[in-house]
């Protein structure tokens, strides 16, 4: 029965390949929103709430007055402040694996703000003594080799001014090693290369307790209410996520959207199943004639589907582990968040037994009508 | 005398509803001997598909008794006559009916895989069976790579290595050539003499019947076992 099995699977083989490949799609499809859903809602982390990002009101291409930064640290609750401008520069190339996030900063205030970031003090100073020099993520600097010393040249593309950068060293971010994808430089040194404009991207403060981050948030924006430049504060992950609430109710889209493909594809996978049992039908006769059972038939259809099913799963998740894996590198460059996407293993699970399920059914369904048939209708049939 | 292998009381079988009525069997008695060979003829549409799948069980009688291998079949239910079916019934159809994507040896293995034979068991039944139809040679051929009259040995060899009580044929040799056909029914003709099987074959086709030894003429729903009144009488009633 197993070889049998095996070779109706073979049978058609252009049909068989059609239905793992719809299989294939719609499993691919519900692992790549699952992989989205999950970074879009990652789970929060204390001490990312504990911070507070103010940026421009209006968009995040604006600047703020660097005075902005004194008077930021007088609000109550706010313990830290320190300043994060995307620098958006071209290393090297413009191929996504040269892309990173770059930052100037104030190494003096960065680690009162970021406490999950390592750093060895010696590092530190000899980052903070030398105007011209950076820091980079660990991982970044394993990936392209960088040692201490070590000149990269950054080609200005937001900012007018192309920065020639030395490295002091490395940092680590034990809690999120996504983190160390990134590197700072300093703030005064990029103010100096522009013609101290005196101008900065972000403030990002440290808050004294979470209890405190509506009061502060609440506090930092009535503060500049009648300024020149009126910001926006908001907690970190509201700012990680500010992008994606174009996309509204991304969860519901994103169910009705896999909703939408699992059913389909199981009407796919039914019909074609369905016509391949009934052309099936007199030698299905035969087999009851031998001897074989409902059970036994139902059990090869339903085998024979679950298969497919199995095939169409496995593949799924494989190429949506690929294009998660792709995204993470190529799209972390523009969107930080992307490098933390990965494929989950509850994701891929669902996927597989999704695809295994549907199999099963696609096959039990016509597989049980079958069974159930009169013997003799169906070795009357012709053909 | 011992038990009749097939025994028919009283049965009837009607196709159809109130209107389109037919009935295609009415009131039929039987008995068929162990190790006879019974030839089964009659006009088409008569009714002798009909009696061989009552004998089968692949079909239920409207009314009346099938006793075959001493078990009332009319009173098992569905998986108790599959496990029946397998022990006691050989079936060969008059188009082979082998499955396509299974070989000559794979096709004979089939029923087996159904008991509990080691692997070496299996292989010598399948084996002692394509050497009584001398198809040894082509076991690794796909029913597509066979000719008709070969196709027809091995479903032979697939119906008798369960060793079943009984084998049925459905004219076994409607759908091949003389040459064919002289092979096929020799072989069956062997299976009852060397083997002692009890065959119930239906043909049209006097020449086959030769080989038997009891005829059986069915028409009008009637069954007539004169031998003085079959061949060459099959085919010459009126159809329907
Ligand atoms: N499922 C069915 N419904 C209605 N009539 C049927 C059915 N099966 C067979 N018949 C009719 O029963 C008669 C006998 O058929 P069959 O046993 O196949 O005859 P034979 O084998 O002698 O040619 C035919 O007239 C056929 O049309
Ligand atoms: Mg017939």
């Amino acid at each position: 029965m197993r070889k049998l099995v095996w070779r109706n699977l073979l049978r058609n083989k252009r049909r068989t390949l059609f239905t793992v490949a719809s299989l294939t799609m719609a499993v691919f499809l519900l692992c790549v929103l699952g992989a989205l859903l999950q970074t879009f809602n990652p789970e929060e982390t204390e001490t990312s709430e504990k911070r507070v990002v103010v940026r421009h009101a209006v968009s995040l291409q604006f600047e703020l007055p660097e005075a902005y930064w004194s008077r930021l640290e007088t609000l109550e609750h706010v313990e830290a402040v320190s300043p994060l401008s995307w620098f958006g520069g071209i290393y090297k190339d413009t191929r996504p694996e040269n892309f990173f996030a770059q930052f100037a900063t104030d190494p003096e205030t960065l680690l009162d703000v970021f406490q999950g970031m390592e750093i060895d003090p010696t590092t530190g100073e000899a980052w903070l003594a030398e105007r011209r020099s950076f820091i980079a993520g660990r991982t970044l600097a394993e990936k392209h080799g960088w040692q201490v010393g070590d000149e990269i040249f950054l080609q200005g593309e937001i900012y007018p001014t192309d920065l020639s950068l030395v490295l002091r060293g490395t940092f680590t971010y034990p809690a999120d090693e996504s983190q160390e994808n990134q590197i700072f430089f300093h703030h005064a040194y990029v103010e100096e290369a522009l013609g101290n404009p005196g101008t900065v991207g972000t403030f990002w403060l440290r808050v004294d307790d979470l209890a405190s981050v509506p009061l502060v948030i609440e506090a930092a924006e009535e503060m500049f209410e009648n300024s020149e430049a009126r910001v926006k504060a908001e907690t970190e992950q509201a700012f990680a996520a500010s992008f994606t609430e174009m996309l509204g109710n991304v969860e519901l889209l994103f169910g009705a959207i896999g909703f939408a493909v699992v059913v389909s594809v199981f009407f796919i996978t039914a019909n074609t199943m369905a016509m391949a049992v009934r052309e099936r039908l007199r030698e299905i006769s035969v087999l009851k004639t031998l001897g074989f059972g409902r059970r036994q038939i139902l059990g090869g259809v339903t085998a024979e589907s679950a298969v497919i099913g199995f095939l169409g799963g496995v593949l799924g998740v494989l190429f949506a582990l690929l294009l998660v894996k792709a995204a993470a590198r190529g799209l972390s460059g523009m969107f930080p968040l992307f490098s933390a996407m990965t494929l989950g293993p509850d994701v891929a699970l669902l996927g597989l037994a999704a695809a295994l399920g549907l199999g099963a059914l696609s096959g039990f369904i016509p597989g049980y009508a079958m069974a159930r048939r009169s013997i003799v209708e169906g070795l009357r049939k012709v053909g | 005398m011992s038990d009749p292998v097939v025994r028919i009381e009283n049965v009837s079988k009607v196709y159809g509803g109130d209107r389109l009525r037919v009935e295609v069997l009415s009131d039929i008695d039987l008995e068929i001997e162990e190790g006879g060979f019974v030839a089964l003829m009659g006009p088409s549409g008569s009714g002798k598909t009909t009696l061989l799948n009552l004998i089968a069980a692949v079909d239920r009688p409207t009314s009346g008794r099938v006793v075959v291998a001493g078990q009332d079949t009319t009173q098992l239910s569905e998986s108790e006559l599959a496990a029946w079916r397998h022990r006691n019934i050989g079936y060969i159809f008059q188009l082979y009916n082998l499955i396509p994507v299974l070989t000559a040896y794979e096709n004979v293995e089939l029923p087996l895989t159904l008991s509990r034979l080691s692997s070496a068991d299996r292989r010598a039944k399948v084996e002692t069976a394509l050497e009584v139809v001398g198809l040894t040679d082509r076991s690794d051929h796909f029913p597509r790579e066979l000719s008709g009259g070969q196709e027809q040995r091995v479903a032979i060899a697939r119906a008798i290595v369960t060793d079943p009580t009984v084998l049925l044929a459905d004219e076994p040799t409607g759908d091949l050539d003389a040459a064919s056909a002289g092979s096929v029914l020799r072989l069956l003709e062997r299976l009852n003499d060397e083997f002692e099987k009890t065959i119930v074959m239906v043909t049209h086709d006097p020449r086959a019947a030769d080989h038997a030894h009891r005829f059986l003429h069915l028409d009008k729903g009637k069954l007539w076992s004169d031998p003085a009144e079959s061949p060459p009488v099959a085919g010459s009633g009126g159809e329907g």
